[in-house]
């Protein structure tokens, strides 16, 4: 049995359908994300696991215990806010310990506790500190550890790192993970950021429209994305309308141009509509290795990125991005000079067509 | 090795001053609050000024204490300092809960935003309504022959008066203060409580804690200094007030305000530096109250220092 189960769970508010039918099982230890634009549901979701919105339908189970109803304060979750809400009359320590102090432990227990937290997040001699005298990346691991403290079963992060710069994103979002996996607290981590859900989680749950499109380990969610959503949402992608050619031979053909797919086309049928799919960096100039794919264009445009370049070749009236690694000795083509570019077989992803009533 | 793309003789050496001296500027921002200064100066400064001074003239000008004394003398002024005190802590307290609690309601106790914005407006046409016209009101509405209290014995053959009730004394005096009391706790309190974030309430409830964790450990000391500034601002508002009381009552209720007009104004009682002196007192019992505030602000708002 699953440590946390959320079970055909739907919220509405008034006439909006927040979230519908949500379905889905986290085990003891894992770290799960749920990913998706504003509005998704995924806050909602979340909130509904910590106790400050109750489903319209359906059911959440924490370690086998039915927790659906019952109110916040008694559920085993601790929770980290997007804007830390650690509360400003308090000094670090009475943040953290303030659980604690609400469950009548003793003043040497609260003590030991709160020092393990500062120890945990790495800001031992903060304990006197108001919050207002603390950076944003140090209030938020305040706010972690003051959720930690009362040993949850359940963490739950909602966008824990939102309003921090890019650089302590990055490094807390790594001491995150570290003191997940320390712990073995099973956690949701809910964010919009594909790049933190990608870095951070066992397995990400990326939401649309109220409904989970996809649920998988980030690296099934980037190469396999089972949708459109999923495949434009996470990372950057190369799509285009294009038409079953031969399932058999697995041919598909967009403006004049013929593309082959490793993946089964079996159930489509000459002149189905489908969606290519393929990531930038799974393409690369045919001069270098050729592949069984190969598309003729021009470039547009180069884009340096750092440890990427991105250049931009137009394909009859579309346009296509491509990845290379930054290599000072590589020599890039000029702009608008003719170029080959080729791909795999498996590079290409073939995704049904997004419905224009969707949502 | 990494070799520095710029010459040597193009690096500047560090502290060596890179730029001209800025000039020294005029901050002109001070214009804007000099009409306040000046204000402040003309009509705040210079009278305390005055009345300190004046407590100490005698008649003819002259230097003396007979003033002060004469305040710890007369029984009649103890009993006047008593009264306003009396009337501003009643008010005081009971105006700042009443108005707290209807800031609540309006502001989180969920209530239509129509309530909010109808409680607001009159709050901020109440809190400024006094001297005559709100002495007036009252007195035509629950004075002697006043229109309610003429409707209750009409109607419901009840004579309030013969049970006991009178308008003119230290507790109807203090039913009008309310009046423009409680209307002001709301217009200071509704923007601190709609200041707190909701994030700390659910921070609270996550952490075990319940509603009264949260308004005991939370909310009640973030609002403290807030609430303790209100409050004195309600004892200040009514133990200053003249206008109101005297429109009301005339010299019925012993105030200090009315004492302190007789004694400056009066044909009787005529006495210009008793008068001065009196006014003194109530700075000094201002300032006692203030540096009272000013001790409990400082220990209830350590936290935004």
């Amino acid at each position: 049995m699953a440590f946390l189960e959320i079970n055909n769970v739907s919220k509405t508010f008034g006439k909006t359908t927040a979230v519908k039918d949500f379905n889905l099982k986290v085990e003891k230890g894992e770290l799960v994300s749920f990913l998706g634009p504003s509005g998704c549901g995924k806050t909602t979701t979340l909130r509904m696991v910590a106790g400050f919105e109750v489903p319209s339908s359906g059911e959440i189970i924490i370690d086998g215990k039915d927790v659906t109803y019952e109110p916040p304060n008694r559920r085993p979750v601790g929770m980290v806010f997007q804007s830390y809400a650690l509360f400003p009359n308090m000094n670090v320590a009475a943040n953290i310990g303030f659980g604690l102090k609400i469950a009548k432990r003793s003043r040497e227990e609260i003590n030991q506790r709160v020092n393990e937290m500062l120890e945990l997040i790495h800001m031992p001699g903060y304990g006197n500190r108001y919050p207002h005298q603390l950076s944003g990346g140090q209030q938020q691991r305040v706010a972690l550890a003051r959720a930690l403290a009362m040993h949850p079963e359940v963490l739950l992060l909602d966008e824990p790192l939102s309003a921090l710069d890019a650089k302590i994103r990055v490094s807390l979002r790594g001491e995150i993970r570290s003191i997940q996996r320390e712990l073995g607290i099973t956690t949701v981590y809910v964010t919009h950021d594909q790049e933190e859900a990608l870095s951070i989680s066992d397995r990400v749950v990326v939401m649309n429209n109220a409904q989970i499109e996809q649920i998988g380990p980030p690296f099934e969610i980037y190469n396999f994305p089972q949708t459109e959503f999923v495949a434009q949402f996470v990372g950057t992608l190369n799509a285009v309308n294009a038409e079953v050619v031969d399932p058999k031979a697995k041919i598909l053909k967009f403006e004049g141009q013929q593309l082959q797919t490793a993946f089964s086309l079996d159930k489509l049928h000459s002149g189905d509509k489908v969606m290519i799919a393929i990531r930038p960096e799974r393409l690369s100039f045919a001069s270098q290795e050729k592949k069984a794919n190969i598309l003729k264009g021009k470039v547009q445009n180069i884009t340096f990125l750092g440890a990427v370049v991105r250049i931009q070749i137009g394909i009859d009236s579309l346009n296509f991005y491509m990845d290379t690694f930054n290599n000072p000795y590589l020599a890039l083509p000029k702009i608008g000079e003719d170029v080959e570019i080729t791909c795999s077989a498996e590079a290409v992803l073939a995704l049904k067509e997004r419905k224009e009533s969707q949502g | 090795m990494v070799m520095d793309a710029k010459p040597d003789s193009h690096r500047t050496t560090g502290g060596a001053p890179s730029a001209r001296p800025p000039k020294s500027r005029i901050n002109w921002s001070w214009l804007g609050v000099v009409p306040f200064f000046a204000f402040a100066i003309m009509f705040l400064i210079l009278p305390s000024l005055s009345i300190f001074v004046r407590s100490f003239e005698g008649p003819e000008g002259q230097f003396t204490l007979d003033n002060i004394f004469a305040i710890f003398h007369g029984r009649d002024f103890i009993n006047a300092y008593r009264t306003s005190l009396t009337i501003s802590l009643i008010t005081a307290v009971s105006g700042g809960i009443f108005g707290f609690l209807l800031a609540y309601s309006v502001i989180l106790g969920g209530l239509p935003s129509v309530a909010r914005s109808f409680l607001l407006t009159f709050s901020g046409v109440a809190s400024n309504f006094a001297g005559v016209p709100l002495a007036f009101a009252f007195v035509a509405t629950i004075g002697n022959a006043g229109l309610v209290t003429r409707i209750i014995e009409n109607i419901l053959n009840v004579d309030i008066h013969a049970r006991g009730f009178t308008i003119y004394s230290i507790w109807g005096l203090s039913i009008v203060y309310m009046y423009f009391q409680f209307p002001l706790m709301v217009l200071i309190m509704a923007p601190a409580l709609d200041g707190l974030r909701r994030e700390w309430r659910e921070a609270c409830e996550n952490l075990g804690g319940t509603e009264l964790h949260y308004w005991r450990y939370v909310a009640l000391p973030i609002l403290m200094p807030t609430l303790l500034g209100t409050m004195i601002l309600l004892f200040g508002n009514a133990f200053g007030a003249y206008a109101t009381a005297y429109a009301f009552s005339g010299s019925f209720i012993n105030l200090i305000t009315i004492v302190i007009g007789a004694q400056i104004q009066g044909d009787v009682l005529y006495n210009p530096g008793l008068g001065n002196a009196l006014a003194l007192g109530m700075i000094v019992i201002m300032s006692l109250s203030m540096v009272g505030y000013l001790t409990l602000q400082r220990r209830a708002a350590r936290w935004l220092r």
